[in-house]
């Protein structure tokens, strides 16, 4: 009796039917096929249908183009039309999809009762009583808080409220105010430019974490790549980056350089570097900055090098190398822009890109990032005080949660309001402690446009009807509020006839909309502006130099990449995506350098008690030397009180620490100094990382520039030997053997090999690829308690290593690590089923219904990139339930969903090998280098990922697994792997005699 | 990748020899064919469906192409369900000969009428781990093969499983034709 016909006995004998049914062996039960009353245009069943539109997930406003089959999203993609993003799209963005489908949206308007309790409404009964509402708060204080809206729902609202007597503030809680505020001391202009990354030679970020949360990560990482790459083919060597913070953060861990100068000197550093530039001719600076002379004389580097704790020496080497590379770019913000200070270090930051003769070049004026609508924290604490004082009788808030992002101030305030409404999808802080809850619809389901960056205008289209039809378009809910005719869509056009009017070109508007919908917006380019020096950019010259500072622990709140302020908090993929730096999930922590440690006798998960003088919080602490030691950590985020069942009562909140009350500059500070008490607790982290250091296993690969340029092609410096002489006529032998047996099936044709190149010159470690690949291929999310034991089902993982240390300068190397394909692969042979087995076309097959789970292939994998599936993370109502209903529809229909017991991995996106070998075939013809994109090399924001045929000696990937840099992780264990990664390229550091 | 040799063309005389004489490729040659009376239902194989839909009249009396209604077939994975406006879009005229015709046509009315789709009883269903792209497979056999896996509808009038579709039927059907019968071509 064979296995299938014992189980088929088993299932007629044992009544066991349906048991076994259950676990997905037996008979299925009856499906039913429901048709289409009327067919959707655009949409054929079994295949995708992708919409433009623009995702609303932080101010950069990417291009998105949304993947839909069969009337749901399920996937978000960059749209390669938009040219703030190019095609790609951060891990953020992707996870919109969660929002959208996310199981504790507010799926009707809802009030409370006289008892606290929540009672539904009708919409009817729901505008009636907004309605009412408004009326009788009319004269006494009404107020609309919003997020960033650039576009034609904040016109409504800034209109609506005009006819009130009523006021918008504009709340988002990383908002840059010292950015425009900087600009406007520095040039007399409040604005935001564009930074030209891709153009610049040499790159200086002053605490600007630009591929995390600083204005418009995706392009400015994109950016930063084409000028960080190495292209042996280029003439212009590869830009230098130097990294000043005083924490290594992700941006950080690209820098060739990274200066962990004082907290709070970064703005001296710029000066210094700029009075250089100026009394050593430098550069071609603009006339005017002769004014800057006298100012700057007392900022040389001799005087203030002990104040910001680098030799003078040092100084005068960064201003000699930024100003010699005729392409210098300094950039501020991130930490550098949240001290109290933070405006005066963006000025003085400016005025450094100024003296070197930078601005119009890397620095653009004109195409300005629209964040004059950002608003200040400024007027949001003031909004606070005037609601503690009565002044506000009814506060509508639609896309910010300030009951999170300002603890103290703002929700004691809220009980002193009239009545409160919220737009909230989610009954998140500010929505939890309001009156009436009128659920919006998600940006995904939703008309509505924005203007992210001068000269663009981009769309917003539903992808797909409502998940939940009971919630109402905001925009809607106010135009029949206020008695005006017509939907939201129908304002939304009329803007745009404004706009047909200057861009229209003779098409009529219908032509003009439907093309603008299938674009996702229009593209013009805005020209730059010159800028002179502004009538305080004197003032920021004035610093009070002391000596080094008193020794007292400072703590930096830093905003978190993947949670953001906390919106991200109740997105599973976003909590379990791993932090890019501490490679840590589901909870926050402290970072804490190793001699802090030592002094303090503290191991990685010991609990603290951090004081500020603002707050409290318990936090695990991570020892990390990518910190300075008299400088503590801690990522924003976590710790809600409401919001959903993933971000609820999870860990600390770290804005509690900070000071409510402004800066000057009307921003926050998000540096505080802190008193620190061991609590005696532990806990362990909820880590994904395996080792800090990577241990000389060959694992990452790195080349001083000079070595890399002087590569031939067609060497290989990387190659090993691979096997002792001894044992090559017996591998030959063994190999021929395993070729035959591939060619049994007696296949027609010439079969592809799969293959990859990961360039890590490129390579920033961003973990775009990683949500990429959960959003592909139905990866579950295990939770906090599964990842501690080490089962979380992450494909595609980053590998951060930390180099340097004990004197050397630190700095930290990454990888992604996925299935490497192997032409010769150690999880086949041990498999007893043959689910793991190799592809005619070389690719390490994964047969999950031949799978029985026996795990030998995990354990001789020696990438350990298999994973097992511990528990039935799909079933529904389950313990482990990864896709509680409604987040199920975002599963992809063309990849196996799999079930408990069975292994799984990458499989290069096989589901999309066969998609284009399917629509080739249909065409006639083969399938095309470049076709074939994986879902990671797609998201990829550095286009570090490329994809194709290795046997294909034209395409891309062949050509690059051929180049001097390329090596294989483990080629010493002969697995012949089918990816390939590039050497990462780095500028020597100094100390080593330079580059 | 499937290219056709001399041995591969044999291979498809074999299917449809095995597929039975009615599934000949030729529409010409086919004999007129007169949809039968049926008095007692319940003799019939294959589910009953909530309406009495007659491939064997549609089909078979009526000649109407497999794909006037399955018409995603040939590029897509999935054939398509033809929606309600498919059916009423004749049947808007057409309203039946007999009473028993009458009374499943008035049913496709009602449902145009209520906004309501009959909800078929699924009978070729494949488990969640396998794909099978139908255009494909349509490229290669012709627009007239459905027969090859669904038996000759033409002649049923209550469509039943025709094959076994478990793997051993594909795979027989792949080393026949010399086509990959790698794995993951249909797994993953």
């Amino acid at each position: 009796m064979d296995r299938r016909r014992f189980l088929t006995v088993l299932g007629a004998t044992s009544g066991g039917a349906a048991a076994l049914s259950a676990c997905g062996i037996g008979p299925e039960p009856t499906e039913h096929l429901v048709p289409y009353i009327v067919p959707p245009e655009e949409q054929i069943p079994g295949t995708a249908t992708y919409y433009a539109t623009t995702c609303r997930e932080c101010a950069a406003g990417c291009g998105l183009h949304a993947k839909v089959r069969e009337g749901r999203v399920i996937k978000l993609e960059g749209n390669p039309e938009s040219p703030i993003n190019e095609g790609r799209l951060c891990s953020r963005g992707q996870a919109a999809l969660q929002g959208l489908y996310n199981p504790d949206r507010v799926t009707e308007p809802m009030a409370r009762g006289p008892n606290g309790e929540w009672q539904r409404l009708t919409w009817d009964e729901a505008l009636g009583r907004l309605a009412a509402k408004v009326k009788d708060a009319r004269g006494r204080g009404i107020v609309f808080v919003t997020g960033l809206e650039t576009g034609s729902f904040g016109d409504l609202v800034d209109s609506w409220m005009k006819e009130l007597g009523g006021r918008r503030v504009a709340y988002e809680p990383f908002a840059f105010e010292a950015l425009r505020e900087g600009n406007r001391l520095a040039f007399g202009t409040a604005t935001v430019p564009f930074y030209d990354f891709a153009n610049a030679r040499y790159i200086m970020s002053f605490g600007a974490d630009f591929m995390e949360t600083w204005l418009s990560p995706v392009g400015y990482q994109n950016g930063f790549t084409r000028a960080h790459s190495f292209d042996g083919d280029r003439d212009a060597a590869m830009a230098k980056f130097v990294y000043v913070a005083p924490r290594l953060s992700l941006t950080g861990m690209s820098a060739d350089e990274w200066i962990a100068a004082q907290p709070g000197t970064e703005g001296v550093l710029a000066l210094a570097m700029a009075h250089v530039i100026l009394s050593e001719r430098l550069a071609p600076a603009p006339p005017d900055a002769a004014r800057l002379r006298d100012g700057l004389a007392t900022l040389a580097p001799e005087k203030v090098a002990l104040f910001i704790g680098i030799d003078a020496k040092e100084i005068r080497r960064l201003a000699r190398e930024f100003a010699g590379s005729k392409g210098g770019l300094a950039v501020a913000g991130g930490m550098a822009a949240q001290y109290a200070t933070g405006a005066q270090i963006v000025a003085d930051v400016n005025l450094l890109n100024y003296v070197a003769g930078q601005i119009g070049k890397t620095v653009k004026f004109g195409p300005n990032q629209a964040l004059e609508g950002a608003g200040s924290f400024k007027a949001v604490t003031d909004l606070a005080t005037d609601m503690g004082a009565g002044k506000v009788a009814l506060l509508l808030v639609h896309g910010a949660n300030p009951g999170h992002s300002l603890p103290a101030a703002f929700s004691q305030a809220l009980g002193k309001v009239g009545y409160k409404v919220s737009f909230s999808s989610y009954l998140d802080e500010s929505a939890a402690a309001s009156d009436l809850v009128l659920p919006d619809l998600h940006p995904l389901e939703q008309w509505n446009d924005s203007r992210p960056r001068a000269g663009i205008y981009a769309l917003q289209q539903p992808v797909m009807q409502p998940v939940f039809p009971n919630a109402m378009h905001a925009g809607d809910v106010l135009l029949r509020v206020a008695g005006r005719p017509g939907t939201f869509n129908d304002y939304l056009q009329s803007r745009w006839k404004e706009l047909h009017q200057r861009f229209g070109k003779g098409r009529d508007f219908s032509e003009f909309w439907t093309d603008a919908l299938q674009h996702g917006g229009l593209y013009g380019e805005a020209p730059s502006q010159p800028v002179r020096l502004g009538p305080g950019a004197l003032e920021t010259l004035a610093w009070a130099i002391g000596g080094n500072p008193a020794e007292q622990v400072t703590l930096i709140v830093f905003p978190s990449m993947a949670l953001h302020d906390g919106r991200g908090a109740n997105k599973p993929w976003l909590q379990e995506l791993p932090d890019p730096v501490s490679k840590i999930t589901w909870h926050g922590w402290v970072e804490v350098h190793p001699e802090t440690a030592a002094k303090w006798q503290l191991a990685n998960g010991d609990v603290l008690l951090l004081k500020s003088p603002h707050g409290a919080v318990r936090a695990p602490v991570w020892i990390t030397p990518g910190v300075r030691p008299d400088v503590l950590a801690v990522p924003t985020g976590q710790g809600h009180k409401a919001y959903g069942r993933y971000a609820k009562d999870r860990s600390f909140n770290a804005f509690e620490l900070l000071d409510d009350k402004p800066t000057a500059f009307g921003g926050r500070a998000f540096v505080v100094p802190v008193s620190v008490v061991k609590t005696g607790d532990h806990r362990r982290l909820a880590t994904v990382e395996g080792d800090a250091r990577e241990q000389g296993r060959g694992i990452i690969e790195a080349l001083p520039l000079a070595q890399a340029r002087g590569l031939k092609p067609g060497t290989h410096p990387f190659e090993e030997v691979e096997a002792p002489a001894y044992a090559e006529d017996a591998l030959k032998q063994w190999a021929e053997a395993q070729h035959k047996q591939a060619s049994l099936g007696n296949y027609a044709g010439t079969q592809p090999r799969w293959g990859m190149a990961i360039d890590l010159s490129k390579c920033t470690g961003c973990s775009a690829c990683v949500t990429a690949c959960y959003a592909e291929n139905n990866l579950a999310t295990v939770g906090e308690e599964l990842v501690v034991r080490r089962r979380q089902m992450s494909w595609m993982r980053i590998e951060r290593y930390y180099t340097g240390g004990e004197g050397k300068p630190v700095g930290a190397v990454v990888n992604p690590m996925l299935c490497q394909q192997c032409g010769n692969a150690p999880c086949e042979p041990v498999c007893p089923v043959y689910a793991a087995y190799h592809t005619p076309d070389g690719l390490n097959g994964q047969v999950y219904n031949r799978c029985v789970g026996t795990r030998y292939c995990a354990n001789n994998c020696p990438y350990k990139v298999r994973y097992f599936n511990w528990y039935n993370f799909a079933e529904p109502g389950g313990e482990w339930e990864s896709w509680p209903d409604p987040l199920n529809m975002l599963l992809n229909p063309d990849v196996t969903v799999r079930e408990k017991g069975v292994m799984e991995k990458c499989t290069f996106c096989v589901q999309r090998i066969r998609g284009a070998q399917n629509r080739a075939r249909l065409e006639d013809r083969g399938v095309r280098d470049g076709e074939i994109t994986p879902a990671c090399a797609q998201a990829c924001p550095s286009e570090a990922i490329v994809f194709g045929d290795l046997h294909d000696k034209t395409s891309l990937v062949a050509r690059l697994a051929d180049d001097p840099r390329g090596y294989h992780v483990h080629a010493e264990l002969n697995t012949k792997p089918a990816i390939t990664y590039l050497a990462r390229v780095v500028h020597r550091a100094a100390a080593e005699g330079g580059a | 990748m499937t290219k056709r040799s001399g041995r591969a063309a044999a291979g498809v005389a074999v299917a449809l020899f095995v597929a039975g004489p009615a599934a000949a490729q030729d529409r010409q040659a086919t004999p007129t064919y007169t949809a039968p009376v049926i008095s007692d239902t319940g003799k019939l194989a294959g589910p009953r469906q909530p309406i009495f839909f007659r491939h064997d009249v549609h089909a078979g009396q009526d000649k109407i192409p497999c794909l006037y209604c399955h018409n995603t077939v040939t590029v897509s994975s999935e054939p398509g369900i033809p929606a309600l406006q498919t059916c009423f879009g004749c049947h808007q005229m057409i309203a039946g000969s007999t009473p028993a015709h009458q009374a499943e046509i008035k049913k496709v009315r009602e449902a145009w009428t209520a906004k309501k789709p009959p909800e078929w009883i699924r009978i070729h269903a494949l488990p969640g781990f396998v794909r099978f792209p139908h255009m494909r497979h349509i490229k290669v056999l012709g627009t007239e093969s459905c027969s090859t896996c669904h038996g000759d509808v033409r002649t049923m009038p209550q469509v039943h499983q025709f094959a076994t579709l478990k793997m051993g039927w594909c795979i027989n059907c792949h080393v026949q034709r010399q086509v990959s019968r790698d794995c993951t071509l249909c797994h993953y």
